[in-house]
């Protein structure tokens, strides 16, 4: 059953870069890739329908405009259940913490180690199917 | 006579010398006047003498020829007789004050002498020789007492004489003995006068020249004399008031010096703190230099960190991408004549030959860019209260050892001189520890360095590690003996990205970060001696406890692990 996955980053590479790294699962059908420019974009993307049915917003931390950690506590006040995963070049304990907090799923350091975010993909997959 | 002046001193010993003076001379003039009238009644007196012999001679003459005269009735005689006769009288007269009764009775007698003379003349005339011889014969009785009382009154004459010239002679001799008397009495007197007023001036002129003589030596404690007379006690007034000057010169001289010796040390003082406000300054600069350039540092990284992760991202991908274009490709390249395998094999061994070089490039600029990160990084360790010399081995062995692992011949003495008695040190172990392995790293590099540049085998690196307790501090020295570091580049020391490694050895952050952690994270100094051609000291300290600022720091951080 395919299911959908919205990154969040400023950055028009890490599309590339995603899309180039999930080549196989989107050939196999097992993710569709969404991709917002910024926390405003990713909001807006959620109110909308997003199909098939999303099972995970990762989301960069620094970004101009409302940066990622806003964008998790306003993800978290609308869908709750919804896990919301951390990219950050900048595994700092401050934000760290702040993540956990305010309710992440997990926190990813950059340069995204592929193998273990497919990994943690997986398992968040698992469970809802 | 203490407050008569000395003027009125000097004119009343001028007017009772010139007193003496005058009594001495009225005194003499006195007796002179007496004796010189003595003398001139001695001298009526031999006149008197005189004309009593002449008496006594003219009566010789007189009765010779009055009797000559009474016998021969001669007229030569009878005048010869009338001279002496008036000589005679004239005598008479003479000496008549002597005696005035004798002197008239002589008178009668004379000239009953010469009546009778004269009336035995007139019985001569006559022939009546009887009666001539008679009334002769009374003259003649007549002459002896005449010549009885000219001698009386001749011895009585002489014997005034010579008892008004003894008298004379005495008062003469009192005279002379009460002029001497007088004179030196006088001379004494006046000497006596003079000694006194002399002394009367010169006694306090001398205590006063004593006072002076004291006073312009510097004694100011010599006493000024009060007593004198009016000139003296101005002069001691005067006296008074110079030595009080010179008190007063010698206490203000006093307080200027103490003014100035206050100035010279407020001065120092000034100084002092100013040359500490220099260094704090300085220090400061420095510590905003290091913090500005930190803030420059991590900006850049995080700059840096995004693109470099795409690198490094698109690198590991283009090899995935690679080997799965090998497995696409790999049922057509059969097809391929030699010549174009052998190329598709060149090209695909070259893109993945420099794939790997963009991964290890990639990584070794990832490693920069943490380093430089840990800039911003604000501490996020635990504080804890550790044994220093304990931690000070452990980073020495693990830098040792470290050092071995990447070059078998490396080989250094290690000197420690670790102190006893450390207390504990509160601080975060894992900053600090990376801090002591950089500057033993950075030790090891120095001396092996030397060792090689010399490379005649008989330098021996050193390094030498003294820890000290020094109070509020400790202190860490951390020695070598490499090539020193030369004065233009200490500043710089500490400024990211400085190394003076070849490229690829060192990142020129090592000593930037440890200036971080000591200074900001743990309110710490790190300082450098070095001599060129001798050695290199780091010397670290840091407080045994946190300072507020330390604290706020990590509070600041959350360290939330």
């Amino acid at each position: 059953m395919t299911v959908s996955i919205l990154i969040v980053d400023d950055e028009p590479d890490v599309a590339t870069l995603f899309r180039q790294q999930f080549r196989r699962e989107a050939r196999e059908g097992a993710y569709v890739l969404h991709f917002a420019l910024s926390a405003a974009e990713a909001l807006e993307r959620l109110a909308g329908e997003i199909e098939p049915r999303l099972i995970v917003i990762l989301s960069d931390i620094n970004m101009p405009g409302m940066d990622g950690l806003s964008l998790l506590r306003e993800i978290k006040k609308r869908r709750p259940d919804l896990p919301v995963m951390m990219l950050t070049a900048y595994g700092d304990e401050e934000r760290r913490r702040r993540a956990n907090e305010y309710g992440a799923a997990d926190f990813v350091t950059k340069p995204v180690d592929f193998d273990f975010l497919k990994e943690r993909l997986r398992q968040l997959h698992a469970p809802s199917t | 006579m203490p407050s008569v002046s000395i003027r009125a001193r000097l004119i009343f010993l001028s007017v009772l010398l010139l007193a003496i003076l005058a009594l001495s001379s009225a005194l003499l003039i006195r007796e002179l006047a007496s004796v010189s009238k003595s003398l001139a009644e001695e001298a009526t007196l031999v006149s008197v003498v005189k004309n009593a012999n002449s008496a006594s001679k003219h009566f010789g003459d007189l009765k010779y020829w009055v009797m000559d005269a009474a016998v021969t009735q001669l007229a030569p005689s009878e005048r010869a007789a009338d001279a002496a006769k008036a000589g005679l009288d004239s005598d008479l007269k003479a000496i008549s004050a002597v005696d005035p009764a004798l002197v008239a009775a002589i008178g009668d007698e004379v000239y009953a002498m010469t009546d009778l003379a004269r009336q035995a003349g007139v019985a001569y005339s006559s022939d009546d020789s009887a009666s001539g011889n008679a009334l002769l014969e009374q003259a003649k009785s007549h002459v002896l007492t005449i010549d009885g009382e000219i001698d009386r009154i001749v011895d009585r004459v002489e014997q005034q004489a010579v008892a008004r010239r003894d008298a004379s002679m005495r008062g003469a001799e009192l005279a002379v003995k009460l002029a001497i008397v007088g004179g030196v009495g006088a001379l004494l007197l006046a000497l006596g006068l003079t000694a006194l007023t002399v002394r009367s001036i010169t006694a306090p002129l001398k205590r006063l020249e004593g006072s002076i003589a004291s006073i312009t030596q510097g004694d100011l404690d010599a006493p000024v004399p009060t007593t004198g007379g009016h000139e003296m006690a101005a002069m001691a007034k005067t006296l008074g008031m110079l030595r009080d000057s010179l008190i007063e010169r010698g206490r203000l001289e006093r307080e200027r010096e103490r003014a100035q010796a206050e100035i010279r040390a407020a001065r120092d003082a000034a100084e002092a703190a100013l040359h500490e406000l220099k260094a704090a300054q300085a220090n400061l600069i420095q510590a905003e230099k290091m913090a500005s350039l930190g803030q420059l540092t991590a900006g850049i990284a995080h700059e840096i960190k995004n693109p470099l992760n795409f690198i490094n991202n698109f690198a590991s991908l283009s090899t995935g991408l690679l080997d799965e274009l090998k497995s696409v490709v790999a049922p057509a390249v059969g097809s391929l004549d030699r010549h174009q395998r052998g190329q598709l094999d060149e090209v695909s061994e070259l893109l993945s030959g420099n794939l790997e070089r963009i991964a290890e490039h990639g990584k070794r600029a990832d490693n920069i860019v943490k380093s430089m990160l840990a800039h911003s990084r604000g501490g996020g360790g635990d504080r804890q209260n550790v044994d220093l010399n304990a931690l000070v081995e452990e980073s020495l062995n693990l830098a040792y050892h470290g050092a071995r692992a990447q070059d078998s011949n490396f080989n250094i003495t290690l000197d420690r001189q670790y102190g006893v008695d450390i207390l504990p040190v509160e601080l975060v172990p894992q900053d600090i520890t990376r801090v002591f392995l950089n500057l033993f790293g950075n030790g090891f590099y120095a001396a092996t360095e030397r060792r090689r540049s010399a490379n005649d085998g008989t330098f021996t690196p050193v390094l030498t590690v003294t820890t000290r307790d020094l109070g509020e501090t400790v202190e860490v020295r951390v020695r070598d003996n490499g090539a020193g570091i030369p004065d233009d580049i200490r500043d710089k020391l500490f400024q990211p990205f400085f190394t003076t490694k070849p490229t690829g050895v060192g990142t020129g952050l090592g000593l930037s970060i440890s200036y971080e952690i000591v200074t900001k994270q743990h309110g710490g100094t790190i300082g450098i001696a070095s001599e060129v051609g001798r050695y290199t000291e780091f010397v670290v300290t840091l407080p045994h406890r946190f300072s507020a600022k330390g604290a706020a720091e990590t509070s600041a951080a959350g360290g939330g692990r």
